[in-house]
């Protein structure tokens, strides 16, 4: 009994323990029921707060002093003589660097002056009568960034680095070309032929005067320097590891990779804002206002410049007035239009080019692309875009008038060659290919000596992550190239765009797809880099016609504006017969931002940051 | 269990040569120009593939290019991503934090989330707690991330503005890169206590919510179906049974006995799961523009940039391995039969 009676004790005290057990569990239940709905309650409290707070500032203008800017390319080099890229380009000019001139506003055909005093002619005598000599007076109490004062010996540095570093690919024939008399300055195989003293001898300083000596005479050089004639200091470049200015050491530093040089990611120009910083981790850069310019300083006191490859993402950082302007493609304009407080500014037309390009010799080494690089219907071997009925049969099965209506919306036109509306020399009356598989399969055929209709082949192509416009075109050549024989496979792959360019540079690319922005309003910019067997792509892809060269040569040193177009029109035929690439489209362009954004303008040769370029120095949030 | 711990800590290595063996083999599908990319710490280098290929014996047989691998490897040289135009082990390191705090936040929500919500499906079964739960569990499981994303992203964002994109807002970002903010850990939430910066913590958790109510709402359907049909086959136990015999209260029956033993596969999921979000926040990383190591990822495959692949790879296998012996250490931990020798 004593044990039951224990037993019966034990039980009673389990059930005691058991009840204040269950109770302290009620008790702290209810607490923490209870907080939990204070802590609720409090966190929607916090949030309509904050609500509140967002719904007030949303009416009025966010972040008035700074300009937010969302793109979806990121820069390749922020060195002025290696940019050759519309983003890095964007970033770097007019906002970092300036010029020696620039365009007025809008206008392309009239000139002012910025790091030189006066815009130099025939009239004021600062161009001689011959067409050779162009007298720049530079202008005094400049400074660039880190306080030092730009010389003109400063100025004729940095025309002679933009030429003599020339790498692979970059702009330094731009005035390589009309100073030197070539694109270059190596041969075919890499070996160094310019001679520093040639270069010395082609800009020289004359008290406070830059003198620029023109190999022949060329009609398009003022044109040239309004955009490409970047200052930063030599002492400055030479203190971080750059080429100091002797003639003993410019080989050293010609052709470099991309992170050989200092300036790849520092900056030290005279313009109205300073780089602060370029996170790559978060895609960011960040402008700050120059308080020591020597104009006023600029109204926005920064400018910040980031990576939203998300299309939803950036619509709605606009729509919150988080960002001010947003980089939209075509197809994605109805989505930003109407949004209340956001400006979409439409019908710019722009001097820029879509195009497919064929590259003639692919580098196969460690290519994915190729497949087998073998014509076996696995893949394609390096010269299978040699063969002009190969390029023919890709002209005619791209539907033109399909991609226009849905990567811009109907708003571009078919250009016949690389000589665009707007430019000498454009006729639109001269052929150009249309959309026709009959034709295709016939060019096809024909191909390879009939062997590839059989075969069939297999290959990536490529265009840049993001570029929605370009993924239609892709598309495009995928689907009506496979409708045409079951043989034929067409991957398609995207790259992040700096990457992309690398591999075009490389001759990695297969079929890609690439635009060509104006460096100047000349047909000389279209018809060199698209048809010159020197040119930009025809070395990225291996083009090459003899005929070409000696027009694309012609044209660039006639002075008669009628003798010129004629020869633009014999180019725009050879590019018809050659099909070098597909002339997909000549878009006219649109820009969207907030309506509190102002003082913004459309210059058609500003490199398009979000779907067109920007001054930043004229611009104002209110 | 120390003597364990100290066991499998010394087999970590051996397990991580045999996973980069694996990721080595898999290198071998690509040619040797392809693997000399490995090897490629500056874009200078490109111009020299050949003696690469010579120099790193690529052209060699498996094990001696295995060998030349990890010698590398142990030097810390991963190579040289061009995505993110930065040696590979730099960009890792800039990376990892983000992907971390919104991993680490994520996992919190989905542990208490996971847990509770499995626990009360089980002992309420059939009820309606329990017909929410199942219904969560499904649409969380078969709506795609993306989706749940973007639609979050236009409710919280577009429609209220509670919730912004990426991971700081504008002044926060301009704050933080001023000079005035110390950089502790990578984790803003963290640095802007330790810097007490209390607004700033206040702007990273909202821009953290969204990320992690997505990543949440994904991934806690898998642990609440695990902890729920482990409770029920515990509510069932014997052991069970007597307690509530005993005329224990339901509460203490139900988080003394029955959950505690019901933990065991929800350890091993959850450990997983850790690093299973460490690597599966690709998709929320993009849609939220959150600068991780998944975002960095997906450029990088995308791209083919095989160094940052397989660096990628090879960190997140030594996590892998971590995390299992987290799971058995934590087994031990909750089961007390279990012990570890």
């Amino acid at each position: 009994m004593a044990y039951l009676g224990g037993d019966d004790a034990e039980r009673r005290h389990a059930e005691g323990r058991s009840r204040r057990a269950e109770s302290r569990q009620r008790a702290v239940g209810v607490v923490v029921q209870r907080g939990l709905v204070v802590a609720v309650a409090m966190l929607v409290a916090v949030l309509m707060y904050g609500t509140g707070a967002r719904g007030a500032a949303s009416e009025s203008v966010r972040n008035p002093d700074s300009l937010v800017l969302l793109t979806y390319g990121d820069p390749e080099s922020l060195d002025p003589a290696y940019a050759y890229d519309t983003t890095s380009d964007g970033v770097i000019w007019p906002g970092i660097y300036e010029t020696l001139i620039t365009y007025d506003g809008s206008v392309l055909s009239r000139y002012v002056p910025r790091l030189a005093t006066a815009v130099p002619s025939v009239a004021n005598g600062l161009i001689s009568k011959d067409g050779l000599t162009y007298t720049f007076p530079i202008r005094q109490g400049v400074h660039f960034h880190d306080g030092t004062v730009m010389t003109p010996a400063d100025v004729r540095y940095s025309m002679l680095r933009f030429m003599l570093q020339d790498r692979d690919g970059g702009p330094s024939w731009l005035l390589l070309t009309p100073l030197l008399g070539t694109d270059s300055t190596r041969d075919s195989k890499g070996n160094v032929v310019v001679k520093y003293a040639d270069a010395a001898k082609a800009v020289t300083v004359e008290g406070q005067n830059v003198v620029f000596h023109l190999n022949h005479p060329y009609a398009a050089f003022l044109s040239i320097l309004s955009a490409w004639s970047f200052v930063l200091p030599e002492k400055w470049a030479a203190a971080h590891g750059d080429w100091d200015g002797s003639a003993a050491s410019w080989t050293k530093y010609n052709n470099p990779k991309l992170q050989d040089r200092y300036e790849f990611d520092h900056t030290n120009g005279t313009g109205p804002f300073m780089l602060q910083t370029w996170d790559r981790q978060t895609k960011e850069l960040i402008l700050v206002r120059n308080d020591h310019y020597w104009r006023a300083p600029a109204k926005l006191a920064r400018v910040v410049i980031r990576t939203v490859s998300e299309f939803p993402a950036r619509q709605l950082e606009l729509q919150r007035g988080d960002a001010d302007v947003i980089a939209v493609d075509r197809p994605d304009q109805t989505k930003v239009t109407g949004i209340a407080g956001v400006t979409v500014q439409d019908g710019y037309p722009t001097l820029v080019i879509q195009v497919m390009h064929f590259n003639q010799k692919i580098d196969s080494t460690a290519n994915p692309d190729v497949g087998s690089g073998k014509l076996d219907g696995n893949g394609i071997p390096p010269d299978f875009f040699s063969d002009v009925h190969v390029r023919r049969g890709f002209a005619y099965a791209f539907d033109y008038n399909t991609f226009i209506r849905d990567a811009f919306r109907g708003k571009a036109l078919q250009p016949n060659g690389p000589i665009i509306q707007g430019l000498l020399g454009y006729d639109a009356s001269l052929p150009k290919f249309t959309f026709d598989k009959q034709k295709a399969i016939a060019e096809f055929k024909e191909a390879w000596g009939g062997k590839l209709w059989d075969t069939g082949f297999h290959f990536t192509e490529t265009y840049n992550t993001g570029n929605a416009a370009r993924q239609i075109g892709a598309q495009i050549i995928k689907d009506v190239v496979e409708s045409l024989n079951p043989k034929f496979k067409v991957d398609i792959r995207n790259i992040q765009f700096s990457s992309f360019l690398q591999v075009t540079v490389e001759h990695k690319g297969t079929l890609y797809a690439l635009g060509w922005a104006a460096d100047y309003p000349d047909p000389d910019d279209f018809a060199q880099p698209f048809l010159a067997s020197n040119g930009d792509y025809p070395k990225r892809n291996g083009f090459s016609d003899p005929r070409a060269d000696q027009l694309v040569k012609q044209g660039a040193e006639t002075a008669d504006p009628a003798k010129r177009a004629q020869i633009y029109r014999e180019l725009t035929k050879i590019a018809y017969d050659d099909v070098p690439g597909i002339y997909e489209a000549q878009a006219t362009q649109f820009v969207v931002m907030r309506s509190w954004v102002h003082g913004w303008y459309y210059n058609a040769i500003l490199p398009p940051l979000a779907n067109v370029g920007f001054d930043f120095y004229t611009i104002t949030k209110q | 269990m120390s003597r364990f711990i100290a066991r499998r800590l010394l087999l970590l290595p051996f397990v991580a040569l045999g996973v980069t063996a694996l990721i080595f083999s898999l290198t071998q599908l690509l040619t040797p120009a392809m693997r000399a990319s490995l090897y490629i710490t500056d874009p200078r280098q490109l111009n020299g593939l050949p003696d690469i290929i010579r120099k790193y014996h690529l052209d060699q047989p498996v094990y001696v290019q295995y060998w030349e691998w990890l010698r590398q490897v142990a030097h810390g040289d991963l190579g040289w991503s061009e995505t993110a135009r930065e040696p590979v082990l730099a960009a890792v390191q800039g990376f990892f934090p983000a992907t971390f705090e919104l991993a680490a936040y994520s996992f919190a929500c989905i542990l208490a989330l996971g847990i509770w919500l499995g626990t009360a499906s089980a002992v309420r079964k059939d009820q309606i707690i329990d017909h929410i739960s199942r219904f969560t569990s499904i649409s969380g499981a078969s709506l795609p991330t993306f989706v749940w994303g973007l639609v979050l992203l236009m409710i919280f964002y577009g429609h209220f503005g509670w919730f912004p994109p990426g991971r700081l807002g504008l002044d926060a970002d301009l704050f933080v890169r001023s000079g005035r903010f110390h950089p502790y850990t990578g984790l803003l939430t963290v640095d802007a206590l330790l810097n007490r910066q209390w607004w700033l913590l206040w702007d990273a958790a909202r821009h953290l919510v969204l990320p992690v109510a997505t990543l949440t709402y994904f991934l806690t359907a898998t642990l609440v179906r695990i902890t729920r049909s482990s409770m029920l086959e515990t509510l069932r136990a014997d052991y069970v049974r007597t307690a509530e015999a005993k005329g224990l209260p339901r509460a203490v029956v139900v988080d003394r006995h029955a959950r505690r033993n019901a933990l065991i596969p929800v350890i091993t999921l959850a450990s997983l799961l850790f690093v299973g979000l460490l690597s599966g926040v690709v998709i929320t990383e993009t849609v939220f523009n959150w600068p991780g190591i998944g975002r960095w990822g997906v450029a990088a495959s995308q791209q083919l940039d095989i160094p940052a692949v397989t660096g990628f790879a090879l960190i997140f296998a030594a996590m892998l391995v971590l995390g299992n012996l987290c799971a058995d250490v934590l087994y031990a931990v909750v089961d007390p039969r279990i012990r570890l020798r």
